[in-house]
């Protein structure tokens, strides 16, 4: 879980990006330490942990510092997780301690079978792990949207999202979405985390 | 899962003399207090050109994965990793359910003298986090100081490109 550190007034969150293989979440990660405006020394090196064919083995690693809130310096740590089936503990350990998750799914038709098994996989992992997707902030992006042969928007939504998240339209590669999705997510964590700390008045 | 406890500032400044000293004696160059999710927590020593942000996801997740490891091996008492190096070696200990301790030191240090004084300071360190814990058991954070209006554009894109929308042309 986030980590406050009032010595240094530091946050420091979590935020994974999930989902089926080659779906785009090392792609956005590429995209955030490529073009993020940050002040020196404020953005890490991008950590990527890929077998020779470039699929993640383990996970790829993105630590970035955001602007400072009230004193606050605020530090996110963005991991993605192998979408390969066969690396399931891998993605177990690194879902240990999330605060955010982001769902890359691939728009594509023929994957459908994949983002839902994914979805699944991803519930199935957070159990394992004594935690809710309903107490976590995810964000869902629908991504490669400029292929030809991509579902309906209101198919994915169908299939996915029964929790009326938000979702970014989106093409990693081109950088289009990928802002917007961090901010979103960044935006969702901030909320829980001072609706957990601040009395609730009816 | 539990959440870490929130660390106040004599918190820190504890494990911060607990490094300090087990730096001194097993002649430690850096150690680390990382949470078992991959954050650092705090650390002493010279970090010099260490990464210590990427060197805390990574340790912790490769200590994991070998715990995993040792599990599939029927090895219930794994609590440490060691890796042998030519310059440096690091060192990965077990402090509780939530924390690890990392020591990077010379390779000339012997391994033997950190872990004997590795194992009073994780006693030192867990024992910490536990008043902590007690002091507010039920309270991981308080944000209250923050401003959501504040955060709308946390990342922004570098200038230029998005007036460019963002594509590298040929």
């Amino acid at each position: 879980m986030a980590i406050i550190n009032q010595a240094t007034r530091e946050l420091q969150v979590k935020i994974v990006y999930y989902g089926p293989a080659m779906g785009g979440k090392t792609t956005n990660l590429v995209q955030v330490h490529d073009h993020v405006q940050t002040a020196a020394g404020n953005k890490g090196k991008l950590v990527s942990l890929a077998t020779s064919s470039d699929r993640t083995l383990f996970f790829d690693f993105l630590p970035i510092e955001a602007m400072t809130i009230r004193g606050f310096k605020t530090k996110f740590q963005l991991y993605t997780v192998p979408g390969q089936v066969i690396y399931n503990t891998t993605r177990q350990l690194v879902l240990r301690g999330v605060d955010g998750i982001v769902f890359v799914a691939d728009s594509q038709f023929e994957k459908m079978a994949e983002n839902v098994e994914s979805f699944q996989n991803l519930t199935d992992n957070l159990q394992s792990l004594k935690l809710n997707l309903q107490d976590i902030p995810y964000v869902l992006q629908y991504n490669k949207r400029d292929l030809p042969n991509v579902a309906p928007m209101e198919y994915m939504e169908f299939l996915l999202n029964n929790r009326e998240v938000q979702v970014p339209s989106f093409t990693a590669h081109r950088c289009e979405g990928v802002f917007e999705t961090l901010n979103m997510i960044t935006r969702l964590l901030l909320h829980k985390f001072i609706n957990q700390s601040v009395p609730q008045y009816a | 899962m539990a959440t870490l406890p929130q660390l106040t500032e004599e918190d820190i400044q504890k494990l911060d003399e607990t490094l300090q000293e087990f730096n001194t004696s097993a002649d430690a160059s850096v150690s680390l207090i990382i949470d078992k999710g991959g954050f650092l927590i705090t650390h002493h020593g010279d970090a010099g050109e260490f990464d210590l942000t990427t060197i805390a996801a990574l340790a912790s997740g490769a200590f994991m994965a070998n715990q995993t490891i040792a599990g599939l091996v029927n090895e219930p008492t794994f609590n440490s990793t060691y890796q042998q190096g030519e310059k440096f070696s690091l060192f990965a200990i077990n402090v509780d359910d939530h924390c690890l301790l990392v020591v990077i030191f010379k390779s000339e240090t012997g391994v033997g003298v950190v872990k004997y004084y590795a194992a009073t300071a994780i006693k030192r360190i867990a024992r910490q986090l536990k008043i902590a814990k007690k002091r507010a058991p039920d309270e991981g954070l308080d944000l209250s100081m923050l401003n959501v209006a504040d955060t709308q554009y946390f990342f922004r894109k570098k200038e230029k490109e998005k007036e460019s929308g963002g594509k590298k042309r040929p």
